[in-house]
């Protein structure tokens, strides 16, 4: 019974779906608030849905992570692709650096006008 | 037609735009199948013969895509070097996570050593085990991040030093790679003698690498963390 659960096309199932409705979720975040701050929280969570997908759709039950153990001897054919989680690590840190920075113009707008309001900016000049 | 019905309309022409966007996601998402046999199974194969690290991911960041770590840092500097532009006078401002507590103030100075030794212990071991430069650099901002929550205005980063660690590391960084261009035959080549699978030293230029982009991202996030805990202007 259980045994039809730990299969590779159903894991990637549950693992789609999951990053889909985190995608969702920070997808209807970053439209439906108004406060700067968590509009930028909400894209980064959209962007950890990314990450998800990436690495667990080239998950595949029976091979091991790409490190060689006492239990793993050797680099072969048992193990999952190492590129993917590479890719992933530069895209995290990449993440991290947009994130970082754009939160300072967040604190640096707040500082200027008090303001963090999406419908209040008005700083290029008022709506006609 | 008065205004209220026209709403109505435009609200269900989008939900039925997006219901019909998110169904064709999910297809497309749910037929996808990685190929198998590809640039990673190649790379798997020669791994042992060319670097003899034990971590396959850790070859692929540092030496066959090493040219892509070089950017990855070059852009974490420019995100932290845009952020020190925008907040200036970083001395005079004040932190506004201020705790007394003596349980933190305390456990702070006991687990500040240990948290930085553990932060160079997955760096160096970046080449045999899960971690590497980038996590146990954060590991180690981690430590003076404890340290800003614990003691309130009293420590300071020595911006001369970090900068200097920062800086230093990232030509060693270059240097590696130049190194591998005048010695071997291209940009971020082994130049260094491999050693046996599974040791400290072995891996060429894989650990000296991780070392340098440890001690590169250490100083950037926590250059980053006391930007963001010490925000409030002094008066």
């Amino acid at each position: 019974m259980l045994d039809s659960f730990n299969q590779t096309p159903f894991l990637h199932g549950v693992i789609t779906i999951g990053a889909f409705l985190l995608l969702a979720i920070g997808l209807i975040g970053a439209m439906s608030k108004k406060n700067l701050f968590k509009i930028f929280l909400s894209l980064s969570i959209a962007e950890a849905s990314l990450f998800l997908y990436f690495i667990g759709m080239h998950f595949e039950v029976g091979k091991d992570a790409p490190i060689v153990t006492e239990k793993v001897t050797e680099f072969g054919v048992n193990m999952v692709d190492p590129v993917p989680q590479a890719m992933i690590l530069t895209t995290i840190v990449i993440a991290i650096a947009v994130l970082a920075l754009s939160l300072s113009f967040v604190v640096n707008y707040f500082k200027l006008t008090g303001n963090l309001d999406i419908d209040k900016m008005n700083e290029l000049g008022e709506e006609s | 037609m008065n205004p209220k019905r026209e709403i109505r309309v435009q609200t269900i022409v989008v939900s039925l735009l997006v219901s019909i966007m998110t169904i064709l996601l999910l297809g497309i998402l749910l037929s996808f199948q990685p190929l198998s046999g590809s640039l990673g199974s190649e790379l798997l194969a020669i791994n042992q013969t060319t670097t003899q690290s034990a971590n396959a991911v850790t070859s692929v960041v540092t030496y066959f895509r090493g040219l892509d770590t070089l950017g990855e840092v070059t852009i974490l500097f420019l995100s932290i070097f845009g952020i020190g532009l925008g907040i200036e006078r970083l001395q005079e401002k004040e932190n506004i996570f201020s705790y007394d507590n003596a349980l933190l103030k305390i456990g702070a100075d006991i687990l500040f050593p240990l948290i930085i030794l553990f932060g160079f212990y997955i760096i160096i071991h970046g080449h045999l085990s899960p971690g590497g430069g980038f996590q146990g650099g954060v590991v180690i901002a981690s430590a003076f991040l404890l340290m800003f929550l614990a003691k309130n205005n009293e420590l300071k980063l020595n911006h001369k030093i970090t900068t200097l660690v920062e800086a230093l590391s990232g030509a060693g960084f270059v240097l590696v790679g130049i190194l591998g261009l005048l010695l071997v035959d291209r940009f971020l080549g082994n130049f260094l003698p491999l050693g046996t699978l599974g040791k400290l030293w072995s891996g060429g230029v894989i650990p000296l690498i991780y070392i340098f982009v440890g001690l590169k991202v250490s100083a950037e996030i926590s250059t980053l963390v006391e930007y963001f805990i010490r925000i409030k202007d002094a008066r």
